[in-house]
């Protein structure tokens, strides 16, 4: 019948698929992969640096601040920007991803939970929930020894609370649709 | 016929360089990667893009190949998860559907091919029938269509065996359903 071999005529089909010739060369992957390791390098620095003026200027705000509320803020703001540098070094090493050696199913399973876990906060959240407490605790203190700049202080808060209140279910809602997507997977489809 | 081959691609002990694998891989894959990146990406510049994000993965793979499997499967690998992870970040706010097979089964399948597409179009509705799969049966009606075995396409993707068997022999279902009502040849 020509439903036997229709199949096998669609792989023809398929071979014809035009190509537009893609220019890639030894030497532009060679130093495309230096790049890459650069490009790495100077997002960790970069973060680092971050990190490390955060640390410098609420040591500064401890020593200039005039209440215990910004002091208290700023060593927990300093003790946060520790954490983040601590956990960068604590990542591991691994500049070349083991793309190979892992089946596709796999991967992709790894893929929705890295993107759950993403939308469900994990992993970004550990680092930068310490972050949050300084900040407020210090702007707090500072609002309440400066009743002038209190109206902007209050609206720093309420924007970010109303930003929060918008973007935490948007992710949950994510979070559980990769969820659904990773129990489809599990589901057995052998018969 | 589904032959369980020994696959012939396995590289020997010999230590190659990076570049000599890259090569190789190039050779032998470069067509099938771009028809590869076709199912994945429909946009012509992003998926040039793709073709050498794959290119760029394999160079940076080889550093880590040591024959661990054939030059096959691991190709197959890097591209597929690539692309995958290429496809899972266009697609992140956008809510993808995907088809799963069981929709396709239950789907109307045009009157007849012949009569109302030719040979161009038949492949523009079989490209638009791969790229609207979920990931993994993507991966397999590729595999299938460049002509892997179903051993090959078990080691690639994970699944067993059994299971590749029983999904090739549903998307071989689908695709007569889908391009052979009404007893016509897509020719």
């Amino acid at each position: 019948m020509r439903s036997d071999y229709l199949p096998d005529d669609l792989k023809s089909l398929w071979k014809e698929l035009a190509l537009n010739p893609v220019p890639v060369s030894a030497d532009g992957l060679r130093r495309e992969s230096k790049k890459l390791r650069g490009g790495l390098r100077l997002r960790n620095t970069f973060a680092a640096a971050v990190c490390v003026f955060a640390i410098a200027a609420y040591g500064f705000f401890f020593f200039r601040s005039r209440t215990a509320m910004e002091r208290i803020g700023s060593v927990l703001s300093i003790a946060g920007g520790i954490n983040v540098i601590v956990q960068f070094l604590k990542r591991p090493g691994q500049t070349v991803p083991d793309l190979g050696a892992v089946e596709s199913v796999r991967f992709y399973r790894a893929e929705l939970e890295r993107q759950r876990d993403f939308h469900r906060g994990k992993g970004i959240a550990s680092w930068l929930l310490p972050l949050l407490p300084g900040p407020i605790i210090f702007n707090l203190g500072f609002a309440l020894d400066r009743p002038k700049f209190a109206p902007i202080v209050a609206l720093q808060m309420a924007g970010f609370l109303a930003l929060a209140a918008i973007v935490v279910p948007l992710n949950l809602r994510m979070a559980r649709k990769y969820q659904r997507r990773i129990a489809a997977l599990e589901t057995p489809r052998e018969s | 016929m589904w032959t369980f081959n020994v696959d012939e691609t396995r590289p020997g002990r010999s230590a190659k360089s990076q570049e000599e694998y890259w090569r190789q891989a190039a050779d032998e894959y470069g067509a099938a990667l771009q028809r590869l990146a076709w199912a994945y990406e429909p946009d012509p510049d992003r998926r040039r893009d793709l073709v050498q994000e794959i290119h760029l993965a394999l160079w940076r793979s080889f550093e880590n190949f040591e024959s661990r499997c054939s030059l096959r499967t691991w190709v197959y690998r890097v591209a597929h998860n690539v692309a995958t992870s290429h496809a899972m970040r266009r697609r992140r706010w956008r809510a993808p559907v995907f088809l799963t097979l069981e929709d396709i089964e239950t789907q109307e399948a045009p009157q007849n091919v012949e009569e109302s597409a030719g040979r161009h179009q038949a492949l523009e509705r079989l490209l638009a029938l791969v790229q609207g799969l979920d990931f993994i049966d993507r991966q397999l009606i590729l595999a299938y269509l460049e002509g892997l075995d179903a051993e090959s396409m078990s080691q690639i993707t994970g699944l067993s065996a059994a299971n590749v068997w029983t999904r090739i022999h549903r998307l071989k279902n689908v695709l007569v359903r889908q391009f052979h009502s009404g007893g016509t040849h897509a020719k």
